[in-house]
């Protein structure tokens, strides 16, 4: 036990703690803490807007699985860091956020910069803590970094009184963390794992809806030798694109609004659902009352306040996933075993969908840049190795559509909480975290100017990220709703002022190389030049047609039997065997 | 529909009844009466919670507490019956 102050307990704290990188600005409040910073083991990355910071540490999370710390003063610092906490609480994203506060004294005394950090976080943040006592911080942040990172992974805040940070303390990492209120179960029942092997082999329309959750538990090899086993179909969801390859003949696509015929079709006409990591999200399952009627629910996650919350299960397994699909695989085999249905008819059906509808796109007529196809190629000059950042909006589906992911831990996107902004920050996180991966944010225009700010920190810091904007000179999802939904009124969608900014020029003002391309006979050699460029971030203008829309789609609020797969277009249902 | 009586030991940290109280209100669920009173162990609270809740949104509410790392365990007093049905799969706090 040595004495030190309480910024230096907290930054030997981090170190304990295994932290390798933090993203931050100091300001009057945390300052104290930047002292010890200067001379840590911990790099700091100087961010642009702390906003910038939290997004950074949810990509670098997202890449490496391991927690991503961010810190910031009170205030206004604190406040900014609100988006991407709420962002992280939705994708259940292990973060640590570090926030000074105001003196102990001040507090509650609407004193300079102060903001009540831990009751505005305190909605979505998985917990937080407001530390006023120097001898609380070691055990602050071990059970900080403890409770974002085990069970369903989330936002920890640890908010930190100025007088904290200076005072004199004795600083003790604790070895183990004791909280008396939090103990998630992560070995499954094994009754609940029998229960759920003998309804997959009873079952002769199972499909799994594969979440989020799959990826957050590294479970992606057991899942392929699971859905190998059975031979069912897979879908991912948004969240969980690259957990399992998309190249396997098992897989169906993604489900939901904006989702595959065939996996949308496979969920509304299953018997079965093997809900591994998911959560029912309105996006998936449409209109609630009207989704996979005739289905049964094998409901597997690590939070038990997921199970039933949308949709009754019929058997619940709660636990880590990981140790859950490897539970269920000998249990399987045993099942079926005794009984084995014949999922051919089943498969049939569902191939037949994928093969008739493919996801695509039209080329426009007009020789200008089709957005899908930029992003497409992307994806294929790329390789399945390359990790994938998209903001909020058509280019997000899209990103998500026309990309092949391959590997886990490739595709990150703001899911839940649709932040647009998100890509340009988490790319720099995911950059920092995986350095000699190649990582592409995929931005909108008009996401790409609340965040891009954070170009600049990746220009300094060596972070050579690349951006491709599909610059439609729209708010383009909005746009699409206001296309098909408020009769082409086009209320504040326009982003268009003879491109201004001018992206290139903006990128190359920031320390980046800037490009543009609106041929598209230049996007390959466009994407190629980007590609050899590792010295410098590069950021790629796009110049795209403004009419795309994403396709198919369930309308918001509509059933997923009432799929689109283009302007008042169904399926030919009659085609098919269903 | 009855009324439902939630009795929640929850550990005696600064800001925990707002951290319940919110709960209820950002998920839309009434609360019909609260008290929160001391336990012997003075690092311990005790919140009777009476909610007109049943069945699945009952079920809901107790999931989502029981996700408050500040909760230690909660017991729904099933009204007409004298013993308490055990929700939570922590033991009950004693020492």
């Amino acid at each position: 036990m040595s004495q030190m102050t309480g910024a230096s307990s907290l930054v030997a704290s981090l170190e304990a703690a295994g932290v390798d990188v933090m993203f931050g600005i100091p300001g009057g409040a945390i300052l104290p803490a930047y002292d010890p910073i200067f001379t840590s083991s911990i790099r700091h990355i100087l961010v642009r807007h702390e906003q910038g910071a939290g997004h950074a540490a949810t990509g670098y999370a997202q890449v490496t699985g391991r927690v991503g710390v961010c810190i910031a003063t009170s205030g206004p610092g604190a406040t900014n860091l609100v988006t991407p906490l709420a962002d992280a609480a939705m994708d259940s994203v292990p973060v640590v956020a570090i926030t000074g506060q105001v003196p102990s004294v001040a507090i509650g005394t609407d004193a300079f910069q102060e903001a009540d950090i831990r009751g505005i976080t305190m909605p979505f943040a998985k917990h937080n803590y407001l530390v006023t006592n120097p001898a609380d911080i070691p055990r602050a942040i071990a059970e900080a970094f403890h409770i974002a990172s085990t069970g369903r992974p989330g936002p920890v805040l640890v908010d930190i009184a100025k007088d904290a940070l200076q005072a004199m303390t004795d600083f003790k990492y604790p070895t183990s963390v004791n909280l008396k209120g939090y103990n998630p179960k992560l070995v499954p029942d094994n009754q609940a794992i029998v229960d759920a092997a003998a309804l997959i082999a009873q079952s002769t329309k199972p499909v799994f809806y594969v979440g989020g959750g799959v990826i957050k538990a590294n479970a992606s090899r057991e899942l392929l030798e699971l859905a190998q086993l059975l031979g069912a179909p897979v879908v991912t969801t948004l969240m969980a694109r690259g957990a399992f390859p998309d190249s396997h003949p098992l897989h169906l696509g993604m489900p939901g609004m904006h989702g595959t015929v065939a996996a949308v079709t496979a969920l509304q006409k299953a018997d079965l659902l093997i809900t591994l990591g998911a959560r029912f999200d309105d996006r998936v399952t449409g209109k609630l009352s009207t989704f996979a009627v005739n289905a049964k629910v094998i409901h597997a996650d690590v939070d038990p306040a997921e199970i039933g919350k949308n949709r009754y299960a019929d058997v619940a397994v709660l636990g880590d996933l990981k140790n859950t699909i490897s539970a269920l695989i000998p249990a399987l085999k045993a099942a079926l075993a005794k009984s084995q249905p014949d999922l051919t008819p089943w498969l049939r059906q569902m191939n037949s969908l994928k093969s008739t509808y493919p996801l695509g796109y039209d080329i426009p007529a007009d020789g200008t840049l089709s957005p899908q196809y930029v992003i497409e190629r992307i994806g294929k000059i790329s390789g399945p190795d390359a990790i994938v950042a998209a903001g909020v909006g058509q280019h997000q589906m899209w990103a998500s559509q026309f990309v092949s992911y391959e590997n886990p831990r490739t595709w990150l996107n703001s899911g839940g909480l649709g932040t647009m902004g998100y890509a340009v920050p988490a790319a720099m996180g995911a950059k920092v975290g995986a350095p000699d991966t190649t990582v592409w944010a995929i931005d909108g225009d008009g996401c790409f100017q609340m965040t891009n700010q954070e170009l600049t920190t990746c220009a300094l810091n060596n972070i050579p990220i690349k951006v491709a904007i599909i610059n439609n000179e729209s708010l383009g999802m909005v746009r699409q709703w206001q296309t098909l939904f408020y009769e082409g009124r086009y209320s504040n969608t326009s982003l268009e002022s003879k491109r201004i900014p001018n992206f290139p020029m903006l990128a190359e003002s920031m320390g980046c190389v800037g490009l543009s391309c609106e041929r598209p006979e230049d996007v390959d050699a466009t994407i190629e030049k980007a590609m050899s460029i590792n010295d410098q971030p590069v950021v790629v203008d796009f110049r795209v047609h403004r009419d795309a829309m994403v396709w198919p789609m369930v309308a918001a609020g509509a059933s997923n039997d009432d799929i689109k797969i283009a302007r008042e277009t169904a399926p030919d249902w009659d085609s098919q065997e269903l | 529909m009855a009324q439902h009586t939630l009795e929640v030991l929850v550990e005696n940290s600064p800001g925990v009844l707002a951290r319940v109280a919110g709960l209820f209100s950002r998920r839309a669920y009434n609360i019909e009466r609260l008290s929160v009173g001391p336990t012997a162990n003075p690092e311990v609270s005790q919140m009777d919670i009476v909610v007109n809740l049943e069945g699945h949104a009952l079920e809901q509410v107790i999931a989502q507490l029981d996700k408050l790392i500040n909760v230690i365990s909660i017991k729904e007093i099933v009204p007409n019956k004298a013993t308490p049905a055990v929700h939570d799969t922590q033991p009950d706090y004693q020492n």
